[in-house]
């Protein structure tokens, strides 16, 4: 059963590329006064307004702000998943970036949030590849 | 001082249809028979109607536009509600402004929707852009994963139990039972609350609201449109905020914070002398969040608040008297009109068994789920004219 897809546009296609290749990327403000980091992609800088953003690839590292154990998917997809772990994660770029815990095994909650984790590419949908985290 | 409602704005009508776990209704027919409850409340015909303001999430590709054409309206001012379980009360505040200045006479402020659960996560999935691209993918599980964030952050960065957002819960459920109108007929022990079926962890069943058909009305007026000798109920002071703070989504505040000193302040009240408290609840992190931005508790300090007040009808903090979305249900958009229908019946003297002595009270919305947290906060201070 195929699972819900992003919509890719001019603004979003290369981060949705780079998933393919195995690499996560970031927009950048070009505006030499700003220079943070963008995500999700946008057609401006939200941090300064500014109109020029540029695509960099980035660590793919970042820290867990939070997370759920998902019990009940929003789509049916995702069942023979479920349990899984969403999470919420701070890249260390800045930008908060929102997937799944990519994990063998049982999950030591404890302490799960501020731990450090790094991008892992699996298969989404056929032709799509998306960032999961797992712990580093 | 600029900026309040001057004469402070009449609501002159209340309606509410039964709500209905399943309904072969359109959204046309809800919005329409919450209308005509509200005009019959108001003593008021149809064609008095000269502003219209409608928030339905099923609506498209309708809008409030050919709903007035629909209903054979022929309005001089409208609105569509477009912040989720905020707008019914940012309807209201707009349209107070339109009533101030002349624009418009007699506005109706109505919200609806047709749900069952299916077919509101369906909506969930793909309710805007960041949602569908961002969230949607990853399997988030809808709003329930989404707040079970903020709920596991709530609850170690404030100390927070589950017995805690439990006891809000209750006695909401208890409230509830005192609604003929509310679809939650049985009392909730601490055991079945703490032990439902698992939905996002933290989450349980009884922490997320159970999607419905329904609709809800107001009708806002210059004061001396009120019928003679009836109950005269105000708005009388209000607010609105979006994507507060722009830098945090996991704050935990929303933009309540920033506009309720102005909100007292025109109020000419303040949160203790407030008789009820309709919250925003979806989820019970979220009403912690707002007691909070209203000025209820410091930050993080609701979790004391709730430990020591009682919040049933009969307590010293009524919350939620109709049993809020969480014991009643939650009709999609009128999810933000709920807490003011309740408020209303209230202050007319119309909430049957769970009537209080009640003269003024809050409301407050939320709503306008994206990327990760609800973009929009309202909440409007109600009361009866003195």
């Amino acid at each position: 059963m195929e699972k819900p897809s992003a919509r890719l546009t001019s603004t979003n296609r290369p981060f949705f590329e780079g998933c393919n290749e195995g690499e996560l990327r970031l927009q950048r403000c070009l505006s030499p006064s700003c220079g943070q980091y963008v995500y999700y992609p946008r057609v401006c800088c939200p941090h300064c307004g500014g109109g020029e953003l540029g695509w960099e690839p980035a660590s793919g590292r970042g820290v867990v702000v939070s997370y759920s154990r998902v019990h009940r998917p929003q789509h049916d997809s995702f069942l023979p998943e479920a349990p899984y772990y969403f999470i919420a994660v701070r890249l260390h770029e800045g930008p908060l970036l929102f997937s799944r815990l990519q994990a063998e095994g049982p999950v030591q909650e404890a302490g799960l949030i501020g731990r450090q984790v790094r991008a892992v590419f699996v298969p989404h949908n056929p032709g799509q590849r998306l960032a999961f985290f797992t712990l580093v | 001082m600029t900026g309040k409602y001057a004469d402070r704005v009449a609501i002159i009508g209340v309606g509410q249809t039964p709500y209905e776990k399943r309904s072969q209704k359109t959204v046309h027919r809800v919005l329409w028979e919450a209308l005509d409850a509200a005009l019959r409340s108001a003593g008021l015909p149809m064609r008095r109607v000269d502003g219209l303001a409608v928030t339905a999430f099923v609506l498209p590709p309708d809008n409030v536009t050919t709903v007035a054409e629909h209903f054979g309206l022929e309005p001089r001012w409208l609105f569509q509600g477009l912040y989720g379980g905020a707008s019914g009360i940012i309807s209201m505040l707009h349209a107070a402004r339109a009533i101030q200045a002349g624009d418009a006479d007699v506005v109706a402020c109505l919200t609806a929707d047709v749900f069952d659960v299916a077919s509101h996560m369906d909506l969930m999935d793909r309710f805007n852009a960041p949602v569908r691209d961002y969230l949607g993918p990853y399997g988030f599980g809808g709003p329930n994963g989404i707040f079970a964030l903020h709920t596991r952050l709530y609850m170690e960065r404030h100390g927070a139990r589950r017995e805690d957002f439990g006891k809000l819960v209750i006695a909401q459920r208890a409230n509830a039972l005192l609604n003929p109108n509310a679809l939650f007929k049985v009392p909730l022990s601490m055991n079945d609350y703490l032990n439902a079926r698992l939905i996002a962890e933290p989450l349980r069943l009884y922490d997320c609201v159970l999607p419905c058909t329904g609709g809800d009305c107001v009708i806002l007026a210059r004061p001396d449109l009120a019928p003679r000798g009836g109950p005269q109920v105000r708005l009388l002071a209000g607010g609105e905020m979006h994507n507060f703070p722009v830098e945090d989504v996991f704050a935990l505040r929303g933009g309540w914070e920033r506009f309720r000193d102005r909100m007292w302040a025109h109020a000419g009240y303040g949160p203790t002398e407030m008789d009820f408290v309709q919250l925003y609840d979806d989820y019970p992190v979220m009403e912690f969040v707002q007691l909070e931005g209203l000025g209820y508790a410091p930050f993080g300090g609701a979790v004391e608040l709730i430990r020591k007040r009682d919040t049933t009808v009969r307590g010293d903090l009524p919350i939620n008297t109709g049993g809020g979305q969480l014991s009643a249900g939650q009709a999609g958009a009128s999810g933000g009109m709920i807490g003011v229908v309740e408020a209303v019946q209230q202050l007319r003297g119309e909430a049957g068994a769970r009537q209080l002595p009640a003269r003024r009270g809050l409301v407050a919305g939320y709503g306008m789920v994206a990327y990760g947290r609800g973009l929009s906060c309202s909440a409007a201070v109600l009361g009866l004219e003195d």
